[in-house]
Formats: structure tokens, C-alpha cells, sequence
């Protein structure tokens, strides 16, 4: 499927199922049947297949339609596992845990709609292992600032169906699945804000014509353009630089870009009814998963000064491949 | 998404390794005073050496001297040329501007006449916008050209002319029509020999005593037909047109760039700090952010578009964190600095500081870019 296809298809489909009032009763009820039915039934479930650029683009739209459904850690699940993992299923971010004897124990916490899923990938001394939800000795849900649950599982040797060495670095791709989220956001809050600016008039005319508010709606767009040339960059070499400097643009972003939408919607934007906070909520929740923009930057900054001046330039062009 | 996706090709890659082997050969660091980005020093026999090297007018046509390559290969070449503090001055606005312009709208024998010599780094533009009363307002300007026999006689003046001192012409928008409806008819551009008869140019100092800026006064300066640049009439949509071309590219975040790689080399012993690697990292991150956004507007320039939104959108914000940086580097080092200072950090610093409120001025204010962005932004 060419990336266009690709990404054509996911936002139509994403755009008729993703609602203001399905999105709303999936933040209350923690789980959209209707929705995950649609993305399954679509091929978006698993997308372990894919090619992390394109991986990333559907993750994306999923971003751009607040969608309420764990596409991230569909993908972030075949990463680990380095192939196709049975879906709906979700990673474990955080948390304690071990394996003895090829047995899963210990408290995994964050875990994406971990009430909801049927496995969850954990990483574990190195190794990645897949355990069913339902071998879990407690369960207690939590919600993240977006409404999406973000839960505690507990294990006691629990038996994996699937393990194997780590495939990849978890809170890198971890951060990278947040970059592309981010990036959709970014993108349908600016529309919405530019739309709501030209709509909306006081004084006798739309607000869009106030340069204190074009400032904003400026502000915005470049946020969105700066990271989705940030998402492009790390989905095309998904290494720890490209990782680092993407995230650490994303999370900057999803801040001052939310306080300038906030701003021009005034008091509309702080209602449920209107759809704003589908994303900027979102937007606050993402930045600090998987590492907020000073984790990274500490990251970044300490590899930057350990290269030196003479390097500094050709790490700016070239990345992972110099640093 | 607003912007086309960016990455070079080998052989892109293969012409920045070039460019890098030249300039470690022919200018070695500690052999000449670099200076910061677009603001650096003028050296005619450094531009005569780019040209032998084919880039300058690397865009332009091959049979008018060009080299017929794309606007990312020329982004390649000036990158490493600003982030280097290479001399850059005697070239820079023929080569990234008056080029183009030339080549877009000149007559056949403009073209022969300017581009060639262009391409060889022997003439030297200035740009002639901006007057007392027409400065982010330009169709505000008052500069007169009035038909005579075989030419146009100007009268007007022009002011914040960075180099006329130094360049061998400059393109005079000025007004040749009136029109009570539209403020943009009746403008025009001419190609002005700076050393005209009826000319004068006098040095406006720099609040750092430095000369670069001029007024350059015309009394009955006459201009023959030949040289009028595209249509009588038509200076407004040529004037936007050659702006895009200032707008967007490396020169707009990489002013204070050897400021923060000289913070690297020098300072060793402030680099160990969590505090230190907070700055360090978020400024890399956006450089590399930046540069990729800067990369694609050629990109785009290069598949036939015309990015304005795009160019102001980047301009924006990276003149805006040319200015950051400059205050990040000044929070990290505490050095109070001093003219003929005796680093080469303490040097560009000084510069930096001195001449940072330029980065979002020149070139339209960010006031301009924001609103020429925000009225695009519907749109796209």
C-alpha cells in the first residue's frame, strides 16, 4: 500500500469514527468498541509491518482525530517484539517488574488502556515478553490528563505467550510514537483554531482580523510545522538523536501552542461541549510520556558537549550518524 | 501537512563534503576573522573562488553562466559558508536575490549582460526598498522615475542600503504610475549602476559605529530603457517575488551559530552542568528542527511552488531563536563583553549583541512575516 493510500484511507476513516460524542464516551467509558472495530477491521491494529515512517504517519492521523484507541501501542508492540502481536494490545511504559524463571511478577504502571486490551508487551531484564491481561492479579484503572486510561497491572508469575531479546529501546520508540501523536494534534488544533478565529466575531468583525490573535494563530502553525519536520526526521532514522531532538520539540510545542489556542478561543475553549480539549488535553498528557522536552534535552545536551565544537555542525545535518 | 518532507540525496550529501573539504583547505580556522552568517565580512577574491568552484548563480541558467542546479544544492553550499563565518559579503545579494530576479524577469540582454558576471562573483548588488517614509510599507515609496528620451530620469532616495558603498548596482523600486485604487499599480523596478551620475551615497553608521548601512540620494539620475527590470507597472508582484528569496533560507538561523560552536570549544569547563545540557540540547534540537523546516521551503521552491506562507512561517521563528541563543549562551557564560576582546568568542559575542535587534528586522520585521503568514494559513 503506498504511503498515500495509506494515510488517505486512515483519515477518512479516522475522521467518520472519531467524533466529538465518540471520543467523549470513550474518555468516560475507557474503551470504544465501535472505534477499535473500525481500526481493526481496517488493518490499523497491527502495524508491526509497516515501515516505522509510515508506522508513524498513521500514528499521525491518529493524533489529528484524538482517536481512542492504542494504535500507538500496536505499533510500539511489534517494535518489541520485532513482528506481528495479537491485537488489540498495549506496552507497559513503567514500573517494577522481573522475570524468574521465565515468569512475569512485579507492578507495571501507565499502561495504556490496560483494562481494555487482551495482552500487553513488558519489557523485563532485557528481554520482551507478551502476557495476557486477564493473568493479571489486579487491575486498577487510571486516566491520564486526556481521559485515556493509563492503568496499573499487577503480575505474579505471570506466563508469557511470546518473548524474545528486546528489539528495540523502548522509551525511545516510546518518545517516537509520542512525536507523531503530538504532530497530529498539532495539526487539527490549528485548524480548529484557525477556523474558530475566522468565525467568531467581536467588535464587529472576525477575530481573525486582530493581529494580537493572527500571533497566535501564527504561533501555532509553526509549532505544527516545526514538529511534523521533527516527526518526518525521526521516523526516517528512528535513532537516539533524531528521537531526542524530535521529542524534545514536540513536548515544547504541545505547550506554548495549547496556551495560544486556549487563548484565542477564549472561554468556548474551556468547555466539553466544544472539541478543543480533545486535543490540547491530549497535547499535555503526551509531553510527558515517554520523557518530557528536558529528559531529552539533558540527553541531547550531554551528547552534544561530549562531541565538541568540531562536530557540533555535522551532528546538526547528519544526526545519529555523527553523535 | 504545510511543508514537503526534507532529507538529501547522496548526491547532495556528496556536494556538502565537498564544500566542507573546501573550506577546511582554503580557509582554515584561525587564518581570517569569521564573521556571523550574512553579516560577514566582503572579500571579492573569496566569492571569485566559490565561483570557480561553480557556486554562485548555482540555480541560474548554464548558458548564462549558472549551473543549472536546484535551489537545494544552493542551500547545501550557503549552509556551510554561514555556519563556517565565511566572507560571504561581496556575493551574498546578487547571488541570492538580484540572480534570480535578473534571470525571471530580465530581458535577453540583461540576462547576458549581469548574469554572467554574477556567476563569476565579479559585481556586487545592494537592494534598493526601503525610504525614509516606505519602510515595512513599501508600496508607500516615493523614489520617482519620469520618462524621457531613451530612458527614465529617477529622483528619490533610499535608505538602510546595506553595502551600496561596496556593490556595483542595486534594483530601485520605485514609481512610475499613480492610481488612485490601488496603491500597488504604478510601481517599477530599475537597475541602477551605482555610480551614476547624480548618485550620492552617504554612510548612516551602525549603533556600533560599523558601516554597512547608506542613504543613497538619486537627483536626475538617468536610467536607460534598457535597464528597466521586467514590466513598468509590474514592481509590485516583481518586488514580492524576489522578497521570497529572502526570506527562509540558512541566513535566517544561523546569525549567532558560531557564537554557541565557540561556547563549545572554549568553555569545556561550563559544558558539565545538567543546566548546560538542558541549553545545549534544546538549541541543537532546534537547529536541527529548523534547518530540516528550512530544507524543505527549498524543496518546495525546487517542485515549482511558491512557499511565501512557508518562508515567513520559518523566518519567524528562527530570527526569533537567532536572538534566543545569543541570550542562552549569555546565561550560560557570565563575561561582560569587550571590544578587540581576546577570543574569538569574546569577539563574535560582542558582534552578536550589538547587532541581534537586525535579525528580526532585516529582511520584513516579524510583524510583517506574522501577518503576510497568518493571512495564508486559511489556505493551506
Amino acid at each position: 500500500m503506498s504511503d498515500w493510500l495509506l494515510l488517505d484511507g486512515a483519515r477518512r476513516l479516522l475522521a467518520d469514527t472519531c467524533t466529538h460524542d465518540v471520543v467523549q464516551q470513550a474518555e468516560a467509558e475507557g474503551w470504544s468498541p465501535a472505534v477499535w472495530d473500525a481500526v481493526a477491521g481496517a488493518g490499523y491494529s497491527s502495524l508491526a509491518d509497516l515501515e516505522p515512517a509510515e508506522a508513524l504517519g498513521v500514528l499521525a492521523v491518529a493524533g489529528e482525530h484524538a482517536a481512542p484507541v492504542p494504535v500507538a501501542e500496536a505499533a510500539l508492540a511489534g517494535w518489541l517484539l520485532g513482528g506481528s502481536v495479537p491485537a488489540p494490545v498495549s506496552v507497559v511504559p513503567a514500573g517494577e517488574l522481573r522475570l524468574e524463571r521465565g515468569l512475569l511478577s512485579g507492578t507495571s504502571l501507565h499502561v495504556p488502556w490496560g483494562h481494555a486490551v487482551e495482552h500487553v508487551v513488558a519489557v523485563a531484564d532485557g528481554t520482551a515478553v507478551l502476557v495476557p491481561v486477564a493473568s493479571a492479579v489486579a487491575v486498577e484503572r487510571h486516566t491520564n490528563l486526556a481521559g485515556e486510561p493509563r492503568d496499573s497491572l499487577v503480575f505474579e508469575d505471570a506466563e508469557p505467550r511470546a518473548m524474545r531479546e528486546v528489539a528495540c529501546n523502548l522509551f525511545e520508540r516510546g518518545a517516537l510514537t509520542r512525536v507523531a501523536l503530538i504532530s497530529g494534534a498539532l495539526t487539527a488544533m490549528g485548524r480548529l483554531t484557525v477556523s474558530y478565529a475566522a468565525e467568531r466575531r467581536q467588535f464587529g468583525r472576525p477575530i481573525a482580523s486582530f493581529q494580537a490573535v493572527q500571533q497566535h494563530l501564527v504561533e501555532i502553525a509553526q509549532a505544527a510545522s516545526l514538529v511534523a519536520a521533527a516527526a518526518d526526521g525521526a521516523a526516517r532514522v528512528p535513532d537516539t538523536f533524531e528521537i531526542a531532538a524530535a521529542k524534545v520539540l514536540a513536548s515544547s510545542a504541545a505547550l506554548t501552542a495549547t496556551r495560544a489556542a486556549h487563548q484565542v478561543h477564549g472561554a468556548m475553549g474551556m468547555t466539553q461541549e466544544y472539541r478543543l480539549h480533545h486535543f490540547t488535553r491530549r497535547l499535555w498528557a503526551w509531553r510527558n510520556e515517554y520523557g518530557d522536552e528536558q529528559h531529552w534535552a539533558e540527553i541531547l545536551g550531554g551528547a552534544v558537549a561530549g562531541a565538541g565544537a568540531d562536530r557540533l555542525y555535522p551532528t546538526i545535518t547528519g544526526g545519529s550518524a555523527v553523535v | 501537512m504545510l511543508f514537503a518532507p526534507a532529507d538529501l540525496t547522496d548526491e547532495e550529501l556528496e556536494l556538502q563534503r565537498e564544500v566542507r573539504g573546501f573550506l577546511a583547505q582554503e580557509l582554515p580556522r584561525g587564518t581570517f576573522v569569521p564573521g556571523l552568517g550574512m553579516g560577514a565580512p566582503r572579500d571579492p577574491a573569496f566569492s571569485a573562488k566559490l565561483a570557480q568552484r561553480g557556486w554562485l548563480g548555482m540555480a541560474l541558467p548554464a548558458r548564462y553562466g549558472g549551473h543549472d542546479r536546484s535551489a537545494v544544492d544552493r542551500f547545501v553550499v550557503t549552509e556551510e559558508l554561514l555556519r563556517w563565518g565565511a566572507p560571504v559579503g561581496h556575493h551574498w545579494v546578487a547571488d541570492r536575490q538580484t540572480g534570480p530576479v535578473i534571470n525571471r524577469f530580465g530581458t535577453e540582454e540583461q540576462k547576458q549582460r549581469f548574469l554572467p558576471a554574477i556567476c563569476r562573483g565579479e559585481l556586487s548588488f545592494a537592494i534598493g526598498m526601503s525610504e525614509p517614509e516606505a519602510g515595512s510599507d513599501l508600496a508607500a515609496v516615493r523614489t520617482r522615475a519620469t520618462p524621457v528620451d531613451g530612458g527614465w530620469v529617477v529622483n528619490g532616495t533610499k535608505v538602510w542600503t546595506s553595502g551600496a558603498h561596496a556593490s556595483d548596482w542595486f534594483v530601485v523600486l520605485c514609481r512610475t504610475g499613480e492610481s488612485a485604487e490601488d496603491r500597488h499599480a504604478g510601481l517599477s523596478q530599475l537597475i541602477v549602476d551605482l555610480r551614476s551620475e547624480g548618485l550620492t551615497i552617504t554612510p548612516i553608521p551602525f549603533l556600533s559605529g560599523h558601516r554597512d548601512f547608506n542613504e543613497v540620494a538619486l537627483e536626475n539620475v538617468f536610467v536607460p530603457d534598457e535597464l528597466v527590470l521586467g514590466t513598468i507597472g509590474g514592481g509590485w508582484a516583481q518586488n514580492t517575488s524576489e522578497l521570497a528569496y529572502e526570506r527562509g533560507g540558512p541566513e535566517r538561523w544561523l546569525s549567532t551559530y558560531l557564537l554557541f560552536e565557540e561556547l563549545i570549544r572554549t568553555r569545556a569547563e561550563l559544558l558539565g552542568s545538567e543546566r548546560a545540557h538542558l541549553m545545549l540540547g534544546d538549541s541543537v534540537a532546534r537547529l536541527w528542527g529548523m534547518r530540516r523546516l528550512s530544507l524543505s521551503v527549498a524543496r518546495m521552491i525546487d517542485s515549482g511552488e511558491a512557499p511565501a506562507v512557508q518562508s515567513a512561517l520559518v523566518k519567524e521563528m528562527a530570527t526569533r531563536f537567532e536572538q534566543d541563543l545569543l541570550a542562552r549562551v549569555q546565561e550560560l557564560v557570565a563575561v561582560e563583553p569587550v571590544g578587540e576582546g581576546d577570543s574569538l568568542f569574546e569577539r563574535l559575542l560582542f558582534e552578536a549583541v550589538l547587532s541581534g535587534p537586525s535579525f528580526t528586522v532585516r529582511g520584513g520585521t516579524n510583524e510583517i512575516l506574522r501577518s503576510v503568514a497568518s493571512k495564508g494559513l486559511g489556505s493551506l
